[in-house]
């Protein structure tokens, strides 16, 4: 365990949360350097998850654990293919942000504060997904969740002050649920490590299953689970565009892998099933899909509306946590990669169009089509990924996730799953069509492409809403089939 | 029991001196009482303690030929730091009235609560 | 080198004799003194905490008399924790006082008098956490009491006076308490060494239960009433919001915590764990911590004075010590001993800060403090390390302890406490972050000025911050030493 390449983790999370202070001497001098700086950081920082790649494929597992810090647990760095997928994605995902953030933060001003807050958050994000053990994890899930206040409340209205008192309450009660629920799982098991096999509750009794609440008040809240999502609608679109695209596509889903972990290492699905707990979780993630997506359609602010959708994209998750099987927790990880790339492309378009034309107001919307052809387009190809279009990448999670259901024996849920992609269309599909076709013909003048906006905002959108369409259409799809490793893992952890 | 009672008169007593000057300290609000309500409820320990000490028919704690039968001198020793720490609390506390009634003009602990009204 | 925790105790009361003297040449830099002696005693208890560490803990005798005839001091672990941590905090506190006090005392000779009676309050201190003899506990309790009443009379001011008497009422009412319980205690055993009192009481209680047990609650009355345990906590927010901010930071982040440890000696090492346990006090204390928790908490969002609110907080934080002790595990007392370190870095460094606000704006109200973040941005980031601290997020101190006290909870069979600390760590947010918010977000005025303070106390407050920080991922060294102290304790 001792090769370089253990350090990989470790690096990868510290790297960003290191170049803060660095970038607190750098972003005085002059803002120029500042942007440079911080996309550079987070390029590293994916080259530094993506340099894993070879090692986790060939020994499964790599890591390295420190237990003199912060005795009794010990803080400890570990990858598979889970872990890597997600730090993948979310390095990947943050990376473009950033390249994003430079017209965006530049124009809207204080980037001395939120440079050093992404990065910080970023190593927060990637410290939940490589760590090795429980307690780790919530170290560095809380360092994120108050590294993204900052950005929660970025713009300073009195709207986001509101928005981010409400995020940092509500945070801070998952917070603490989660180190209630690891504290049990430490005086019971005698540790909390993330391994095959290490189960941490044996049986189902009244300590197991208050810790079991527990995690699921400490994710659920972070995931915006039903009804714990109250903060998730006003914490993110008031959020500056590229941090909202981060809030959305990538940290929700710390949320998400801290559910898995739950549910596949600290109980089992044996003991879950056994318990009924999974019952639980179904009913919540059918309240949350229904919901989400109902609440949606009747919002007028765009950002609003595809914050409301994404409670509903978690649901999903938190169904294919539930439901059990391979096919179901397959369809779950996919999901969570294809709903990283759909959401921060719509929320990247959507703060491109607020960006542009000053307006939040779908109706205000019509014919923007026109004017941001690029844009637009990319909004629309996300779009239809998330109402499931094959071949895109939404239809392809959607569809994994339905024969998961199957398999479970529980076909309702592919009827939700269905009536939910019909309310994705409700709402996506209006924006689109307003946006080409709700002026007059004479109006519809198409501006040059690319002049709408500076390449180093188009270029991300772009490249986030091409991967939506590669990953459903290319034969060989490397994420899909590290989700099926991953699930094949996490299930062969339970026998 | 009555007899039992008297032989331990000493107790009983102290206990009584101690109970009067708490009473006194908490429930008065002139500050002098609440001062010699102090010292009465340290009076009521300094006999608590002797009289733990005391031996009936014993002579004082000094080695002199012939003698039998001491009483217990730790106890006086200790309240005389006692009687000490007493003094100084005594003096500590008169000098804070003083201050006080130069301040507010009177030395009634509820007076005081009202004239500092809403100030911090 | 046996004689080094003595000295350390010898050297504060002479540098308390001697400072009126030397005052009395004009030109004497008594801050400069004060911080020099106070660094003679941070290095007086190191030199003792790296002799403990190399040979052990052990008991002196002054003047080699043996006990139980003889005094006996204990040099344990908990008293090199204690010393460590009272004079770290002297050391830090002096530093920023020669800044802070011509504006809070004035001129004259008053500062040389505030050296005087710190360094009373500093033997005092020292002498409670090592004295193995209650008699001795009291003596010291009594100069400590005097001492820090003077520290909060000593502002010319007439609400500290009143504030001070209020003090000294009730700490006299404790000091009186808990010297009958010594006599009660007395009676029955015969002696006033904890060791020798320790093998006497189990037979006492046999036969004269009510004595022991009276004296127990005059102890945990007593001692609670100088600790400021709930409901006995209302001499605390005059005393510790009114006096200068120097003491402030040394009243509620060491004097409060000196009398817990005092009566969990008493407790832990005359009595014995069993002994206490076996009546029900540990529930009452519990009940009564878990009390001060929620009330400290909910009387300190109520405030508009940030001092204030700062000493209210010290109520709910002692009840974490109290509660610690109480629950009578082994990680509990851990927990309650490093909370005694981490609170009192921390208070401290929150009464420091809040000091350094009202020295350069002379701002006390909570709501004024709106954009505080841009005029004094290095204060505010102490205040906020020193906020998110108290509220218990990882990577600071306070989270240690906090996870030591949850363990102890747990171990004891009591989950319902675990989730009385993380409520409490709840209510501390509601009433810490606003202020940490209102800082830094929302402020129209953009312009970022650094404070000029003078560099006396930034240091004192970034080396507080520092500590916080470094503890709060590192604390390994910290916990050792308590976990060693809290098993002197349990056996």
């Amino acid at each position: 365990m001792n090769s370089v390449y253990n350090y990989l983790p470790l690096w990868a999370t510290l790297f960003p949360v290191l170049a803060t202070v660095p970038l607190f001497f750098v972003e005085r001098r002059s803002a120029k350097i500042r942007d440079v700086f911080a996309q550079a950081v987070t390029g590293i920082t994916l080259l530094l998850v993506a340099l894993m790649y070879p090692y986790v494929r060939d020994h499964g597992v790599i890591g390295v654990s420190y237990p003199g810090i912060l005795p009794p647990f010990g803080i400890s760095f570990r990858a598979d293919i889970l872990g890597f997928m997600l730090a993948l994605i979310a390095a990947a995902v943050w990376f473009l942000a950033t390249v994003y953030s430079k017209v965006y933060i530049g124009h809207e001003g204080g980037g001395n504060r939120y440079y050093p807050f992404l990065l910080l958050s970023l190593g927060g994000c990637l410290g939940v997904f490589l760590t090795g053990d429980f307690f780790s994890l919530f170290v560095f899930f809380e360092l994120m969740s108050l590294a993204s206040y900052v950005l929660v409340v970025h713009e300073e209205s009195d709207a986001a002050i509101a928005a981010g008192y409400k995020y940092l309450i509500l945070t801070l009660i998952g917070g603490l649920a989660l180190f209630f629920g690891i504290v049990i799982a430490f005086e019971v098991a005698g540790n909390v490590d993330i391994a095959p096999g290490n189960l941490l509750f044996a049986e189902p009794n009244r300590l197991s299953f208050i810790a079991f609440l527990a995690f699921l008040v400490g994710f659920g809240m972070k995931m915006g689970i039903f009804p714990m999502h109250v903060w998730l609608p006003d914490a993110h679109p008031v959020a500056p565009s590229p941090a909202s695209a981060l809030l959305s596509g990538v940290m929700l889903k710390t949320g998400a892998y801290g559910m898995i972990r739950v549910v596949y290492n600290v109980y089992g699905p044996e003991l879950i099933a056994a318990a009924g707990w999974d019952t639980i979780l179904l009913v919540l993630a059918g309240i949350t899909i229904f919901l989400g997506s109902a609440v949606a359609i009747a919002q007028t602010d765009i950002k609003r509306r595809l914050a409301y959708s994404s409670i509903g994209q978690m649901g999903y998750v938190l169904l294919g946590i539930a439901l059990l099987t391979e096919n179901g927790l397959t369809g779950t990880t996919f999901h969570i990669f294809s709903h990283a790339m759909m959401k921060s492309t719509l929320f990247l378009a959507a703060g491109a169009i607020i960006f542009k034309t000053g307006t939040r107001k779908i109706k205000e919307m019509a014919g923007i089509g026109f004017k941001m052809p690029v844009t637009l387009g990319c909004f629309t190809l996300a779009a239809l990924a998330m109402i499931g279009i094959p071949p895109l990448n939404g239809f392809i999670s959607k569809l994994i996730l339905s024969m998961g259901a199957l398999d479970a024996g529980k076909p309702a849920f592919v009827f939700l799953l269905i009536l939910s992609s019909l309310m994705n269309g409700i709402y996506y599909l209006p924006i689109i069509i307003s946006a080409f076709f709700g002026v007059k013909k004479e109006e519809r003048k198409w501006s040059r492409a690319f002049s709408e906006l500076k390449p180093s905002m188009w270029i991300p959108i772009a490249v986030l809403a091409a991967s939506c369409l590669v990953f459903g259409l290319l034969p060989i799809n490397l994420p899909l089939k590290w989700a099926q490793i991953a699930a094949k893992a996490l299930l062969g952890a339970g026998n | 029991m009555i007899a039992k009672l008297i032989s331990n008169m000493h107790f009983l007593t102290a206990m009584v001196l101690f109970l009067i000057g708490f009473h006194t300290m908490l429930t008065h609000s002139n500050l002098i009482k609440k001062v010699m309500g102090m010292n009465i409820m340290e009076t009521g320990i300094f006999l608590f303690f002797i009289s733990v000490g005391y031996v009936r028919g014993g002579s004082s704690p000094i080695a002199v030929p012939g003698a039998e039968g001491y009483i217990n001198p730790l106890p006086s020793a200790l309240i005389l730091t006692g009687i000490v720490v007493s003094v100084s609390l005594t003096a500590f506390a008169l000098a804070l009235i003083v201050k006080l009634y130069n301040y507010y003009g009177t030395v009634d602990a509820d007076k005081i609560m009202q004239l500092r009204g809403g100030e911090e | 080198m046996n004689h080094l925790p003595v000295l350390l105790v010898a050297l504060y009361l002479a540098a308390a004799l001697g400072l009126p003297l030397l005052g009395r040449n004009k030109k004497f830099p008594a801050g400069l003194f004060a911080v020099g002696v106070a660094g003679c005693g941070l290095i007086l208890a190191a030199a003792s905490a790296w002799h403990v560490a190399g040979t052990g803990t052990y008991s002196y005798f002054p003047g080699g008399h043996q006990a139980p005839l003889g005094i006996e001091i204990t040099i344990d672990w908990v008293t090199v924790f204690l010393h460590l941590t009272i004079n770290l905090l002297a050391v830090l506190v002096l530093i920023y006082s020669t800044a802070d006090l011509s504006r809070e005392l004035g001129g004259g000779r008053a500062k040389t008098w505030y050296y005087s009676l710190f360094f009373l309050l500093l033997a005092a201190l020292n002498g409670i956490v090592m004295a193995f003899d209650l008699f001795n506990i009291f003596v010291f309790t009594e100069i400590g009491t005097i001492a820090a009443c003077a520290l909060v009379a000593i502002r010319p001011k007439r609400l500290c006076v009143e504030a001070a008497f209020k003090y000294l009422v009730l700490s006299a009412l404790g000091s009186g308490m808990v010297l009958l319980g010594i006599g009660l205690l007395y009676m029955v055993t015969g002696y006033l060494n904890i060791g020798a009192m320790a093998q006497a009481l189990p037979k006492a209680f046999a036969m004269y239960p009510w004595n022991v047990l009276v004296a127990l609650s005059l102890f945990v009355i007593g001692l609670g009433t100088k600790a400021a345990l709930f409901p006995l906590h209302v001499w605390l927010p005059d005393a510790h919001s009114s006096a200068p901010t120097p003491s402030s930071a040394a009243l509620s982040g060491l004097v409060i915590k000196v009398y817990a440890v005092a009566m969990a000696r008493i407790i832990f090492q005359a009595y014995g764990a069993e002994l206490f346990s076996r009546i029900p006090v540990p529930d009452v204390i519990l009940v009564f911590s878990t009390a001060g928790i929620f009330a400290g908490s909910v009387l300190a969002i109520g405030q508009t004075d940030i001092k204030r609110m700062l000493a209210y907080s010290s109520v709910a934080q002692i009840g974490y010590i109290f509660l610690g002790f109480a629950l009578v595990t082994m990680n509990g007392i851990v927990g309650g001993i490093l909370h005694i370190f981490c609170h009192a870095v921390m208070k401290s460094l929150l009464f420091l800060a809040a000091g350094a606000i009202i020295f350069k704006t002379g701002i006390r109200k909570i709501e004024d403090l709106a954009g505080m973040g841009y005029r004094m941005p290095l204060t505010m980031a102490a205040f906020s390390i020193g906020a998110l601290s108290m509220v218990g997020i990882p990577g600071f101190s306070g989270f240690i302890s906090k996870y030591y006290l949850a363990f102890g909870a747990l171990a004891a069979d009591k989950p319902v406490y675990v989730a009385v600390i993380l409520l409490s760590s709840l209510l501390n947010a509601v009433y810490f972050f606003p202020i940490v918010v209102r800082a830094f977000f929302g402020h129209k005025e953009k312009q970022m000025t650094w404070d000029r303070l003078p560099w006396a106390m930034t240091v004192p407050m970034v080396v507080l911050a520092a500590l916080t920080v470094i503890l709060g991922i590192l604390p390994g060294g910290l916990v050792r030493i308590a976990e060693l102290a809290a098993g002197a304790w349990l056996n």
